[in-house]
């Protein structure tokens, strides 16, 4: 049993390199992959035997290292501080992959609202981004309101509309449910794409201002990078607290049993338009912020694999689990990003990848508990 | 308390219910017996406002309670214990029980308190998750979650399914104690002869009609019922 994991795993990846470097590399490759997988496999078979004196030596600083590691308070502060310095060391192009990160981190938060908490399907998620987005660039070029006061107008907005999608698709449950929502993220995307007069179309929306606080304009990356931090943090907060709320527990139930949910009093109509709206609400913000960084719009950044990859990122991570989605959507942009060298395997990888993840780890990277109530 | 008049149900445009008429007193236990189709769970489903009856009457307390969507009617006292258990497999005990609480009607620690007198084992059992439970102990976790929003009615579907007759046996005493403690029952049972020697008045139902109705003491001696219902 234990040796049938690692020796499809190792079939799994030699056959993708099969049509990329021949039979022989591929052969190669296999046995070299297996024999990796199983010396890990032992390994892991052996760490209680390093567990005990490694947990004293924590002792000293009351450290407990049975509890997981993401869930000890002292690396939140260390990884808290690490961010708020990252800016003084790295490259421009780290803090540009950080600023992508935090963007994608509130939009797999807001959708995980949706996929996570409600458990409800949603392939369009996309499309609140894009009308976030779109909002604000629109308020700005052709009302020239500058992004605080817009914000609220854009996010506002995509609320509304995660409220419209969510009315028709109420009636609809899993698969139907999903292809409703796909249709939806795909008329918002032709819609931006064909309405010249005001979106300019295929052209985008250039010019949009960046935000300014008292006089002070954002224009380098490290401010970005400060801003989207702050965003982040409020996010987190924020989708915990509506998690542990009322609201939070009529999702679960709705998530685990919608029928039971209505025997026990909770209006699943009502609780699942709340999760399509604040889900969306999100994705205003992000958008909002997107167009802003960017300064430019376009509908190109709005495609249906912009759908798929924030839902990977969800999944990935652990649907349901806050820190899970948070590490699923850095690594989905960290892995493309680090993978450019290899460039024509890079995608080929990460596909790979995926799938390695999910035999291991079906719930996801922190996944498994997501379905209790006390996170 | 309850009292449905006439009612008539669709699923789409097969008549699953052509003319109910049922009557429920305060404090008794009343029992819808009857074949797999005959209507038994459609009835109840109308009666916590999941379907809605095309044609008919249905009142409680005095109000009309025919358009009432579900959660409203949980709300006004009727609890449901659905057909199959439909507890929260993934979730606790303690948080399945917290779930049942959602509509916060009610004092949470006196009624915990209430439901451990009830079901002990679902004391020892809080912190375990609802799917790792047995068939019984999941039955009682589903009465427990129903009691939870201290309804007046409680609407019991099959609770005796699947179950061994020993577990059978302490369901439905342990339903009597709830009745007892002032919860009025309707239960919708396939075990006849179980279910009319626990309740006071009975109903049995055939083709989406009542055929025959009375105290169950009288039902269980009528010859119609025991050669259809009790297998003489």
């Amino acid at each position: 049993m234990s040796l049938l994991k690692p020796l499809i795993i190792s079939i799994w990846f030699a056959l993708l390199f099969l049509p990329f470097k021949g039979l022989k590399a591929a052969l190669f490759f296999l046995i070299i992959l297996l024999l990796t997988l199983l010396l890990f496999n032992s390994l892991f078979r052996y760490k209680n035997i390093f567990k005990d004196p490694l947990q004293k030596i924590f002792n000293l600083f009351e450290f407990n290292i049975l509890t997981p590691l993401y869930e000890s308070i002292y690396l939140r502060y260390v990884l808290f501080a690490a961010l708020l310095v990252i800016p003084f060391f790295v490259k421009d192009y780290v803090l540009d992959v950080a600023i992508l990160s935090c963007i994608y981190i509130i939009l797999a938060l807001g959708l995980n609202v949706v996929v996570g908490f409600a458990g409800l399907l949603n392939l369009g998620f996309v499309a609140f981004y894009a009308i976030g987005a779109y909002t604000y660039a629109l308020l700005n070029t052709k009302l020239g309101i500058g992004f605080w006061s817009a914000l609220p107008f854009s996010m506002l907005l995509t609320t509304i509309a995660g409220f419209l999608l969510a009315i028709p698709a109420l009636r609809l449950r899993g698969d139907y449910l999903a292809i409703v929502t796909l249709g939806f993220g795909e008329i918002v995307r032709l819609i931006l794409n064909n309405w010249d007069t005001l979106t300019k179309g295929p052209n985008g929306i250039s010019g949009i201002s960046t935000p300014v606080v008292f006089s002070f304009t954002f224009y380098k990356l490290t401010h970005f990078y400060y801003l989207l931090l702050f965003f982040v943090a409020i996010t987190i907060f924020i989708t915990k607290r509506v998690h542990k709320s009322r609201i939070g527990r009529a999702w679960i139930a709705i998530r685990e049993d919608e029928i039971a949910a209505s025997t026990i009093g909770i209006n699943t109509t009502m609780y699942k338009l709340y999760a399509f709206a604040f889900g969306a609400f999100w994705a205003g913000l992000a958008g909002s912020i997107f167009a802003a960084k960017m300064q430019f719009v376009s509908p190109e950044s709005f495609t249906f694999m912009e759908s798929v990859l924030i839902l990977c990122m969800v999944i990935l991570g652990g649907s349901g689990s806050i820190s899970g989605v948070i590490v699923g959507a850095f690594l989905l942009v960290l892995l493309p990003e680090l993978l450019r060298e290899v460039q024509l395997y890079r995608m080929l990888a990460l596909g790979a990848g995926l799938v390695i993840l999910m035999i291991f780890r079906p719930r996801g990277i922190l996944g498994g508990k997501s379905a209790s109530l006390r996170i | 308390m309850l009292k449905l008049a006439n009612v008539h149900t669709f699923y789409g445009n097969i008549e699953a219910l052509s003319g109910i008429n049922l009557e429920v007193n305060q404090g008794e236990i009343v029992c819808l017996i009857g074949n797999n189709g005959a209507g038994k769970s459609t009835t109840l489903m109308t009666i916590s406002g999941i379907l809605r009856p095309v044609k008919g009457e249905i009142l409680f307390e005095g109000e009309s309670i025919k358009n009432i969507p579900p959660h409203k009617i949980v709300e006004k006292g009727i609890s449901q214990v659905p057909e199959g258990r439909r507890i929260f497999p993934k979730l606790t005990v303690m948080e399945n029980l917290e779930m049942g609480a959602f509509l916060g009607k009610g004092n949470f620690d006196e009624m915990l308190k209430r439901i451990f007198t009830l079901f002990p084992v679902l004391k020892e059992r809080q912190n375990q998750t609802g799917g790792t439970l047995s068939g019984g102990e999941q039955q009682m976790l589903a009465i427990s979650r129903a009691l939870m929003s201290s309804p007046k009615l409680l609407l019991l579907d099959e609770p005796s399914l699947g179950l061994a007759p020993i577990i059978v046996n302490k369901i439905f005493t342990t339903i009597k104690e709830i009745n007892h403690e002032g919860v009025t029952i309707l239960l919708v049972e396939q075990n006849a002869m179980a279910a009319l020697k626990l309740s006071h008045r009975g109903y049995v139902i055939e083709n989406g009609r009542i055929a025959f109705e009375g105290e169950s003491k009288f039902l269980i001696n009528n010859e119609k019922v025991r050669k259809a219902y009790l297998g003489d």
